[in-house]
């Protein structure tokens, strides 16, 4: 069948967004999944010794023309930006490999044939069989190193899975940590939202309207405005503790920035007007016929709370939580600037990851698992709650 | 109403007040806290002034960060907006199946963290080197903020009554002139609302910016974030203040948007009005 | 008919390609005339209004309008005005700007809208309306609005889709007449469509009664009424009693029935049916005489088992001949109505006012 003009048009319409959407959006995404899987450093510096190495059994030592490859193109990769990339990349597989490639590169000179011995004589870990296993299997396209650390798992020399030295296995307790505070702040939230909701679609609509007004105000202050605002009100000399000391309640001032504490508080104040505002929608919007009904069938105040009221908010609860445990999730500014070290999320490592150690592996691997984790919420979202949109809590 | 009642309202009531004022309480500290003449931030304030307003505005990086965010967010909102329109509008006129699955792909980009965005973002740019530019903090941010664009203008699509197009027709009406006098002005209100949201989206928006935005590209956020990571100077609350004031024009333009589109769209109800 | 302003030649419309909503449609519409097409919900009359205003594409046939092919011509050019259920008026233009787009769209020049806006608008009695938004109009009002921005640029052609389904009965009532009024003195054609058959009967010259996608029956008012084509038209327009039985015996019009319970009845038939056959009868209430000593063509022991007060006039519920849903309407004064239930009484109907009809499929 032809397709009609209707459609034509309407494909014409929509085609402008997608191709925004599908070359800014999803395609970088993809290449974040490529970087977290993508193997690129030892094919590019080191071509020959990939080739040198491909036909290597494992066993033993390779052939001396891997060993007259890796001296040659570890010297020539000093000269360019190279060596620092893949002694980095390789360091990351094994601590103590970044020292030996600089060192290897940069002794070119003193290197002579036969130069398996020469090298084994410079550093005897070049006379390593665990050595070569690991830059063979580093040859290909693929490594499944950065998703497996991400999980605390590691690679060992020969090649299979196993658990991440203790003093590299931060990762999972980094997940569990951020579920945890999310847990709380979207407990927090719904526990302090459902009262406040219901109680403004209770007022007068005059009432509600300036009740409304005040959630309105921070949910379109911006989250750095209210995070800062936190982050003056926490200090040791702020105002928080200033009124503490004025009303005598503490003598010494309280640490309260850089704490857990900080975190709660200024997250739940971020991410309130997320419960608060599809709660009051649904709530305004329940007929009170069924309240009534109820009263009429003889059920007292606290069982048509529970038998017909909070069943038929429930869909704004979920809806709000989920919202907020979603947002949650990938918080990054807030804990940033008021938690302290061991109050930092995923989102925290994800950005270390690429601005300070340059570790774009790693930080896409973590950006890849939160993801699929975000993936997994919504899916549960669209399950759990019916007619679940992602715009539901759009102002 | 029983005693008991009216104790659980009265408990009800206070509760909904302290939540309230633990809502508004740290917008407001920051206003006094913007004209202090102390160096500090403290409360209460040694006296007041506008001494870090006057450093705000003679500062070179908070006025070229305070351009930088309006060029940024005015293109983000009319690229934003057009794009988003358009898109909606294909959507609402077509007849065919899965658009529930167009409109989740392009809402993505509102779940997926924004930390993942960002990198994503700044990985990708850095092949194309639009990385330490405006423009490409400019497609980010509208990659961010259309899915506002694109569900608001759909809400109010879906208000919209089809048959006001048949009529239109009926009485001669080419479908642009259909579309020109009578979607379009039926819909202004939403498009509005969307435009608004797109601005504010960028306005506010931070971790991107973060990723993508070199020093020339910083944002009033930006700004803000490096000051706090450097020197808790006033002069960021009074950042904070003039940020603040933005959101809620910002916030009053949206209500008035929105009641002007209730007014509309209230006349498609063809029930009896009196 | 010569000269039809519209017709129809097997139409048909499907939605999905499976279901057909519309099915071998043939329909003349007679200049000037006021045709109604009245069926229940989902019976396909929009669709085929419809596709006559150029919002669907017939899947096979051909519509013309005063002989020429409207396959391909898009709604903005058939000139054919509509008047919608939801009224469809511009929320954002006031009553007189209503009014003038058409105007402006037929490229009415400028010196005549105004004269056009201000005769229209008296028309429908709501001069002092003109500058109001129609959220401040009531119901009624909106739906005088919106027959007049239909008439007002002069269309040959007028489509009613259920324009008065929305208001309240004694408004619809007064509205009914109204456009009926309007038509006889304005002389366009107007295809109307409405589920209420006494709208229909009220306003239409001619009426086609929908069901699954086809037209059972086009006719005159008082045809449909006296002379139902089938089962289902008895049924949908007006209250008839109905008995299953067998044509026994025929005589050109005029024959014998026998029903489930082994009694003969004599009725009138004109279907192309043969002995054997099964058929319905149809009895209307109204034609059935009742009381201890009537008598007529048939005759039946009944039993009262109900009475239902309806002001000018009773309906009483019998057992007759093994149906206990027998209905018979009198005068609000008659005997039969203050006699205790379970009273015997006989009814009695002539030949000629029972009809022997095909059953629905
Ligand atoms: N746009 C459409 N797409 C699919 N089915 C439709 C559409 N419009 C109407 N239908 C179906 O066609 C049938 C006839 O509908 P309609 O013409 O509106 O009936 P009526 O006006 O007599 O109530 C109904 O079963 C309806 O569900
Ligand atoms: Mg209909």
């Amino acid at each position: 069948m032809a397709i009609s003009r209707n459609n034509l048009l309407a494909a014409g319409l929509i085609a402008p967004l997608f191709v925004v959407v599908v070359a800014s959006f999803i395609v970088p995404l993809l290449v974040t999944l490529y970087t977290a899987i993508g193997n690129p450093e030892v094919r590019q510096t080191l071509p020959l010794t990939t080739g040198a190495l491909r036909d290597w059994n494992g066993e033993g030592l390779p052939p001396e023309a891997a060993f007259a490859a890796v001296i040659a193109e570890l010297a020539q990769a000093q000269e360019g930006q190279a060596i620092g990339q893949l002694s980095r990349r390789l360091n990351f597989e094994q601590t103590g490999l970044r020292t030996l490639l600089l060192k290897t590169a940069r002794a070119k000179e003193t290197l002579a044939a036969p130069y398996r011995e020469s090298l084994v004589a410079l550093d005897t870990r070049w006379g390593d069989t665990e050595l070569w296993q690991l830059l063979k299997r580093n040859t290909g396209t693929l490594t499944p190193l950065f998703l497996l650390r991400s999980l605390d798992l590691t690679l060992t020399p020969a090649g299979s899975v196993a658990q991440a030295p203790k003093e590299d296995a931060v990762f999972l307790p980094l997940f569990a940590r951020t579920f945890v505070i999310s847990f709380w702040v979207t407990v927090l939230c719904v526990v302090i939202g459902y009262p406040v909701a219901y109680t403004l679609s209770t007022l007068s609509q005059r009432a509600a309207n300036i009740g409304m007004a005040l959630v309105l105000v921070p949910f379109w202050t911006s989250i750095l405005v209210r995070t800062t605002a936190w982050f003056i009100l926490l200090q040791r000399e702020g105002p928080v503790n200033a009124l503490l000391r004025g009303l005598s309640i503490v003598d010494e001032p309280v640490t309260m920035i850089f704490t857990r504490f900080a975190v709660y508080v200024a997250m739940v104040h971020v991410l309130l007007p997320f419960v608060v505002l599809p709660l009051y929608s649904v709530m305004k919007g329940l007929d009170p016929v069924y309240l009534r009904a109820a009263a009429s069938l003889g059920a007292p105040p606290w069982q048509r709370f529970l038998r017909v009221y909070l069943p038929m908010t429930m869909p704004g609860v979920a809806a709000g939580g989920l919202m907020v445990f979603m947002l949650s999730v990938g918080f990054y500014i807030t804990p940033a600037l008021v938690g302290g070290p061991n109050d930092q999320m995923v989102s925290y490592f994800i950005a270390f990851f690429t601005n300070q150690t340059i570790n774009w592996g790693m930080a896409a691997a973590l950006a890849c698992l939160l993801l699929l984790m975000t993936g997994i919420l919504v899916g549960v979202a669209r399950l759990v709650v019916p007619g679940f949109r992602l715009g539901s809590v759009s102002p | 109403m029983n005693p008991q009642g009216r104790g659980l309202a009265l408990f009800l009531r206070t509760f909904t007040a302290i939540v309230l004022v633990f809502l508004m309480a740290p917008i407001v500290v920051v206003f006094p806290l913007s004209f202090s003449s102390g160096e500090l931030l403290t409360l209460p304030t040694p006296g007041y002034s506008l001494r870090w307003y006057d450093d705000f505005f003679s500062s070179s990086k908070w006025l070229l960060a305070t351009r930088n965010s309006f060029v940024v967010g005015i293109a983000t909102a009319i690229l934003a907006t057009t794009l988003g329109t358009l898109a909606a509008l294909g959507i609402f006129l077509g007849r065919f199946r899965g658009k529930a699955f167009i409109v989740a792909l392009m809402s993505t980009p509102m779940v997926v963290p924004v930390v993942v965005t960002a990198i994503a973002m700044y990985f990708a740019f850095s092949f194309v080197g639009l990385n330490n530019t405006l423009t490409g903090l400019v497609v980010a941010h509208t990659v961010l903020s259309v899915p506002y664009v694109l569900i608001t203008v759909l809400a109010t699509l879906q208000t919209f009554d089809r048959n006001l197009l048949k009529a239109a027709a009926t009485l001669g009406a080419p479908p642009h002139v259909a579309f020109r006098r009578v979607l379009l002005p039926l819909i202004a209100p939403g498009v509005a609302t969307g435009a608004l949201f797109a601005f504010a989206t960028s306005f506010d928006e931070l971790v991107v910016a973060i990723f993508v935005a070199g020093p020339q590209q910083f944002t009033l956020p930006r700004q803000m974030y490096a000051g706090l990571r450097e020197f808790l100077s006033p002069t960021i609350a009074s950042a904070a203040v003039l940020l603040i004031v933005c959101s809620l024009a910002l916030l009053a333009a949206n209500e008035y948007f929105r009641a002007r589109g209730k007014a509309r769209t209230a006349a498609a109800d063809p029930a009896e009005p009196n | 008919m010569h000269d039809p302003i519209v017709t129809f030649e097997q139409v048909t419309k499907s939605y999905d390609g499976r279901t057909r909503v519309v099915e071998a449609l043939d329909l003349r519409l007679a200049r000037g005339e006021f045709l109604t097409m009245l069926g229940p919900s989902g019976s396909g009359k929009t669709t085929t209004l419809m596709m006559l205003a150029g919002f669907e594409d017939p899947t096979s046939g051909t519509i013309t309008l005063e002989g020429k092919k409207l396959n391909h011509v898009p709604a903005h050019r058939r000139g054919i005005g509509m008047v919608f259920q939801n009224y469809a008026l511009f929320p954002h233009m006031t009553v007189a700007e209503n009014l003038v787009f058409p105007l402006q769209m037929h490229g009415v020049p400028k010196a005549e809208i105004e004269p056009k806006v201000k005769r229209a608008l008296e028309m429908v009695r709501l001069p002092h309306l003109r500058d109001r938004k129609p959220t401040q109009l009531s119901g009624g009002q909106q739906q005088r609005v919106a027959v007049a921005r239909a008439l007002v640029y002069g269309p040959k052609l007028v489509l009613m889709d259920e324009p008065l389904g929305a208001l309240d009965k004694q408004l619809r009532e007064e509205l009914q007449l109204e456009i009926k009024h309007l038509h006889e003195e304005l002389g366009v054609t107007i295809v109307y469509v409405t589920h209420d058959q006494s709208e229909a009967l009220t306003m239409s010259d001619r009426i086609a009664v929908f069901h699954h996608g086809r037209v059972q029956q086009l006719a005159t008012p008082a045809e449909l009424y006296e002379r139902p084509a089938n089962a289902f038209v008895a049924s949908f327009i007006g209250e008839n009693n109905r008995f299953n039985g067998t044509l026994a015996a025929r005589d050109g019009t005029a024959c014998r029935v026998r029903l489930s319970g082994g009694e003969e009845v004599a009725a009138a038939i004109e279907a192309d049916l043969a002995v054997g056959a099964p058929v319905v009868l149809s009895v209307r209430p109204e034609r059935v005489a009742i009381g201890a000593h009537v008598s007529a063509d048939n005759c039946f022991a009944a039993e009262l088992l109900e009475v239902i007060y309806l002001g000018d006039h009773c309906k009483l519920r019998l057992r007759v001949a093994g149906s206990e849903a027998f209905i018979a309407k009198v005068p609000a004064g008659d005997p039969a109505t203050i006699a205790p239930r379970g009273t015997p009484l006989t009814v009695a109907w002539p030949a000629q006012a029972c009809r022997a009809i095909p059953p629905l499929d």
